[in-house]
């Protein structure tokens, strides 16, 4: 991130090998703790969603809600493929986020053609659609009582047997290490070039359009990514619950997910992780709640836009705006009437 | 009918919008490494004119050659990497970036390192950026704002953005960049600057087609005016046989052509 550009990369390296580290180590240090355990996978899975619905939102500016739709045609892939055609989950799995990346390309390539608008709805259609089919096509689904009994997977680990994943700290892991491996690429797409063509689109289509980006492809791009990712983030979650039904298309996947994009501040990748962090465990926090739990989050949205406007990350960003004005005070604050000679000019 | 490299030649540009004819059978041509203008009042089509030669607008008729590479019906992204570079009206750029970052933007697309590369990083990807980096330095130095380098572009003041909009254009090596009304609203110091930056760039031997309601700059700088009235082209030539012509003095002053007379001789 450009507002730690100060910071020595060794020192942020060390950092960051700590705190991956300590989340591996966590099942250990804090005693096998099933209630952290739920936490670190539910935090694990949100990461992965939220942070692949800010590549799309943060960085293209597509509002979409079709991030729960892919995450749920991953689950189902998945279960479907273990349940009924014997397959291990990992190919299970590949499958499942290559499907979600296909109907990502589907509805993108279908409505991104006209606008931001008829992205935003026809991805809003194409979760509703989805919820829809798994509760109606019951052949292929089972309706609404979905799959349950879902087998626990089976890694086998070269020369050291198989390592049967069933115990919630197995989970842990299994989807800690996803989510770490997938905020990995996610990382290193926004902060390369295709990443700054995606903010350049945000920014100013036309503009960017001018320099030669195309837009179109950028955000399929983006698209099928974040798809990739959510798809197979739901095939290994629906094995961590045992059971696969349709309310792996519930609305409140999306709000939550579109919450902790907004608290955390579109495009900042840190921010909505610490976003997700938060509100991964709030719903822990206000357990004693359940019937209020949306309305207290509603409240904090909106709280969040009125103390935070873009969100974590847009807090950050303005602070370094404010240091670099603070920097450059007498060149810049003199100087925005138009006509001044630009300085350096010979 | 073979023609430099950087020849922008548009044929018969037509544009109707819901029956209204915006632009009717405009043909114009910008000779490589030349300075030509586009004037006219307001709604005579210029900005039409540009938006349909650079993909921003389908044309309704007429074909268009960079060189020998015929343009017509190309989307935007695919006309700007052939060479054909614009800048716009109201001037664009990515507020929240660094000027530095709005110029290694206006690049990356057309230095060679494909997506898969730019994901992947490595040697190519940092020999381009280097590359781009050191020429997005010499643009900001050219233009004037070599000091502000790291500054956010919302930072900047009007005249100082269409400065930063000029550099952008110019970063990928185009053949040709259309400049819309590059010095529309901003006061004379700062037109005498964007003007020594655009001749600084004809040097390089970039063409440039400027579309302005400012008479003066237009004549100084161009070696060809092309002059546009209701979306047709009235005039094509020279800046002082422009100046003179009739329909031209009519067009701007509002006068009839039978009482034109008076005011050719001034």
């Amino acid at each position: 991130m450009s507002e730690r550009a100060a910071e020595s990369p060794v020192l942020r390296m060390a950092v960051l090998a700590a705190g991956l580290v300590a989340l591996f180590l966590l099942p250990w240090l804090s005693g096998n703790e099933e209630y952290l355990m739920a936490l670190g996978v539910s935090f694990a899975l949100f990461a992965v969603l939220s942070s692949g619905l800010n590549l799309v939102y943060g960085y293209t500016g597509l509002l979409s809600f079709a991030q729960v739709g892919f995450f749920g045609i991953g689950a189902y892939t998945a279960a479907l493929l273990v349940m009924d055609l014997g397959w291990s989950l990992w190919p299970a799995t590949i499958v499942a986020g290559v499907l979600a990346a296909a109907c990502g390309a589907l509805i993108g390539y279908a409505s991104l053609r006209l606008s931001r608008h008829a992205f935003a709805i026809v991805s809003l259609c194409f979760a509703l659609l989805c919820g829809i089919l798994a509760r109606d096509w019951v052949s292929l689904t089972r309706g609404a009582m979905g799959m349950p009994g879902l087998p626990a997977p089976e890694f086998g680990l070269p020369g050291a047997g198989t390592w049967r994943i069933e115990r919630p700290e197995d989970f842990y892991h299994l989807l800690m290490g996803y989510a770490v491996v997938a905020l990995a690429i996610i990382y290193r797409v926004m902060h390369s070039r295709l990443g700054r063509a995606m903010r350049a689109i945000k920014l100013n289509e036309a503009l960017a359009q001018s320099h030669g980006i195309n837009p179109l492809g950028y955000k399929l791009l983006a698209l099928m990514l974040s798809a990739v990712l959510a798809g197979m983030a739901g095939a290994l979650f629906v094995f961590y619950l045992t059971i696969v039904d349709p309310s792996v298309f519930d609305f409140y996947y999306t709000e939550t997910m579109l919450i902790m994009v907004i608290i955390g501040g579109p495009g900042s990748f840190w921010g909505v992780l610490a976003s997700t962090a938060i509100l991964a465990a709030l719903p822990d926090v206000l357990r004693f709640t359940t019937d209020l739990r949306m309305v207290l989050y509603g409240a904090i949205l909106v709280v969040a836009m009125l103390l935070f406007p873009g969100g974590i990350g847009g807090w950050l960003n303005r602070r370094r705006m404010a240091r670099w004005k603070a920097a450059t005070v007498g060149t810049v604050a003199s100087d925005p009437q138009p006509g001044n000679p630009p300085p350096g000019s010979s | 009918m073979s023609s430099a490299a950087g020849t922008l030649r548009a044929e018969g540009i037509g544009k109707r919008y819901a029956g209204v004819v915006a632009v009717d059978d405009v043909s114009f041509t910008v000779p490589a490494g030349t300075i030509v203008g586009i004037i006219g009042p307001n709604g005579s089509g210029k900005s039409t004119t540009v938006d349909c030669v650079t993909g921003f607008q389908p044309a309704d008729q007429g074909r268009w050659w960079l060189g020998d590479t015929e343009l017509t019906g190309r989307s935007a992204h695919r006309t700007a990497r052939a060479g054909l570079v614009r800048t716009f009206q109201n001037v664009r750029a990515y507020d929240e970036m660094s000027l530095l970052d709005n110029l290694l933007i206006a690049s990356q697309e057309r230095d060679g390192v494909g997506w898969r590369r730019s994901l992947f990083g490595g040697q190519p990807v940092r020999a381009a950026e280097a590359a781009a980096r050191e020429r997005a330095l010499g643009l900001l130095d050219t233009v004037g704002l070599a000091a502000k380098t790291e500054a956010p572009a919302l930072a900047l003041s009007y005249g100082q953005r269409k400065l930063l909009a000029i550099a952008a254009a110019m970063m990928a090596r185009p053949r040709l960049v259309i400049l819309d009304e590059p010095v529309a609203g901003v006061n004379p110091t700062m037109i005498r600057h964007i003007e020594d930056a655009i001749l600084k760039l004809n040097r390089e031997g970039i063409g440039l087609l400027l579309i302005e309601h400012n008479i003066d700059f237009v004549m100084r700088l161009c070696q060809r005016v092309v002059v546009l009235e209701n979306g047709r082209k009235i005039a094509d030539g020279a800046p002082d046989e422009v100046r003179n012509d009739p329909r031209v003095l009519a067009a701007y002053l509002g006068k009839s052509r039978d009482a034109m007379g008076e005011f050719r001789h001034d």
